[in-house]
C-alpha cells in the first residue's frame, strides 16, 4: 500500500506561500494573514442568486460561503462570501484561493491536508482556529468534486 | 426594572469618553485574534481566550503566577478598573471577565454591545500597540465559587439542582456533535446533561447591535425556564465560553448570587467515561 505521501501532492503556487510563511516572523506572519484578509475579492455579483438560497451554517461557526467555476482549461476558480467579523478565514480561504485557484480537481483532491502543518502559523495564532484550514479545504475539495464531470 | 448590578456594564460611549483615564484599562478578547491586529480601541491590550488565557500545557487556566505576571505586563493594579470588549456579541470578553473574577479581580465590566456596537457607530480602531508601566500585581486564591468541576456536576443531577446548557438547540439535543469544522472541540457522544434546561445564550443579546436585552426580558427568560434566584445554578456550553456570557447574565445583570461556570461543558461531559446522557 502507497504511503499517503506519495501520492498527494502540494501545487507548486500553493507550496511557494506555505515555504514564504515558514520564513517570516511571528508580527510578519499577522500581518501576511491580514493582507490576505484584506484582499480576499468580494463574491462576484453573478453568484447572488444562488448565495441566497443557502442556508447559514448556525451559531458560532463563521458562516463560509464557497463557489467553484471550472474554466474551458478543466481548472477550477474559488470565490468566497466572508464576514469581515472573521479575518482569521478570510485570510485562510484567501490564501488557499490564491494557492489553487487554476488547478484541476484531482491537483485539488490530492492536496494533503495537513499541507500547512510546515508554515508555523501556531507562533501568530490560535491552533484551533488554523484548523479552520482543514474545513476551507474539505469545503474545496467538495466543490472539486462536484465538478469534476460537469 | 433595572439591572442588579449596572456597575458591572459600561456603554461605548462612556469608554470613548475615557480612553486616556489611568484609572482604567480596556482588554480586548475575541473568537478572531486578528481582529485586534486589523484595529482596536486605542490604549486596549489584547488576550487570546487560548494562548493568553490558557495554561499551556494543563486543560486549565493559566496559574495565578502568570496571571500576575499578565496584569503586571499590562500595568493593571489591584484598583485599576478593568472593561472588556470583544467580537461574536462579548463572548470572549465575558469568558476573560469571569477568568480576573476567579483570580480575585472584582472591578470588572463589559463594553455592552462589543466590537460590534462600537464599528456600528464607527468610532475609531487603532492600530498601535501601547505599552504600560509594569506594575506588581497580587492575584487572590482562586474563588471556586463561580467555578464548576465535573465532581459538582455529578452532584447537582443527583441533587437536582437547575442547571442551563446554552448551546444551539442541535448541540442539546444531540443532533450535533460539534460545530462543523471546529472537531478538535467535539465530543464522542452528543446529547446534554440530565436535568439542564436548554436557554441557547443568544437569547439574552440583540442581535442587531449585540447589546444585551432589557432587564425585563431577561428575567422572562430565565424564570420562564424554572431559573430563578434561589437557585444554585451552573451553566455550561462546549468549552464554556458561551456560557461565561450567560454566567454574567445570571450574575450581574439579573444578580442571582449564585452561578457556577462549568468550563469543561461538554467537551469533557460528552467525553466523560460513565457520566449519564439525556437525549
Amino acid at each position: 500500500m502507497p504511503c499517503p505521501n506519495e501520492i498527494m501532492s502540494i501545487p507548486l503556487k500553493l507550496q511557494e506561500i506555505v515555504d514564504d510563511f515558514a520564513g517570516l516572523s511571528r508580527e510578519e506572519k499577522i500581518e501576511t494573514l491580514i493582507a490576505y484578509a484584506e484582499s480576499l475579492p468580494p463574491l462576484p455579483a453573478r453568484f447572488a442568486e444562488e448565495r441566497a438560497k443557502m442556508e447559514p451554517i448556525p451559531e458560532c461557526m463563521t458562516p463560509v460561503f464557497l463557489f467553484g467555476e471550472k474554466q474551458a482549461d478543466g481548472g477550477i476558480i474559488f470565490h468566497f462570501d466572508i464576514p469581515p467579523q472573521s479575518p482569521t478565514v478570510q485570510g485562510l480561504a484567501n490564501i488557499l484561493a490564491t494557492g489553487l485557484n487554476g488547478c484541476t480537481p484531482q491537483e485539488i483532491l490530492a492536496v494533503p491536508p495537513d499541507f500547512y502543518h510546515t508554515m508555523n502559523l501556531q507562533e501568530a495564532i490560535t491552533q484551533q482556529r488554523i484548523n479552520g484550514f482543514m474545513g476551507v479545504l474539505a469545503h474545496m475539495k467538495q466543490t472539486a468534486v462536484n465538478l469534476m464531470d460537469k | 426594572m433595572s439591572y442588579a448590578h449596572p456597575e458591572y456594564l459600561v456603554e461605548t460611549e462612556w469608554v470613548a469618553n475615557h480612553l486616556t483615564d489611568p484609572t482604567i484599562r480596556i482588554i480586548e478578547s475575541d473568537e478572531d485574534a486578528l481582529l485586534y491586529a486589523m484595529g482596536h480601541i486605542e490604549g486596549a491590550v489584547q488576550v487570546d481566550w487560548f494562548s493568553t488565557l490558557q495554561h499551556p500545557l494543563r486543560r486549565d487556566f493559566m496559574t495565578r503566577e502568570q496571571f500576575e505576571e499578565m496584569c503586571s505586563k499590562f500595568g493593571i493594579t489591584n484598583n485599576t478598573i478593568v472593561i472588556f470588549y470583544g467580537d461574536k456579541s462579548n463572548w470572549f470578553a465575558c469568558y476573560a471577565l469571569w477568568l480576573f473574577q476567579y483570580y480575585g479581580h472584582n472591578n470588572v465590566k463589559i463594553m455592552n454591545g462589543g466590537r460590534i456596537k462600537w464599528e456600528q457607530e464607527k468610532r475609531p480602531l487603532v492600530k498601535d500597540v501601547p505599552s504600560y508601566a509594569r506594575t506588581t500585581y497580587r492575584a487572590k486564591e482562586a474563588d471556586k465559587s463561580i467555578r464548576a468541576f465535573r465532581d459538582d456536576i455529578f452532584q447537582q443531577i443527583e441533587k437536582k439542582k437547575p442547571m442551563v446548557d446554552v448551546r444551539s438547540p442541535k448541540e442539546y439535543t444531540g443532533e450535533m456533535l460539534h460545530m462543523p469544522n471546529y472537531p478538535q472541540e467535539g465530543a464522542t457522544r452528543g446529547g446534554h446533561i440530565p436535568g439542564a434546561v436548554s436557554i441557547p445564550w443568544s437569547q439574552a443579546v440583540n442581535e442587531a447591535d449585540a447589546t444585551f436585552k432589557t432587564p425585563e426580558e431577561l428575567a422572562a427568560l430565565y424564570k420562564g425556564k424554572n431559573i430563578k434566584a434561589d437557585g444554585e445554578i451552573i451553566a455550561y456550553c462546549r468549552i464554556g465560553e458561551r456560557s461565561s456570557l450567560t454566567w454574567f447574565v445570571l450574575k450581574y445583570l439579573l444578580g442571582y448570587p449564585n452561578v457556577k461556570n462549568y468550563d469543561g461543558s461538554w467537551t469533557e461531559w460528552g467525553n466523560l467515561v460513565d457520566a449519564p446522557i439525556e437525549k
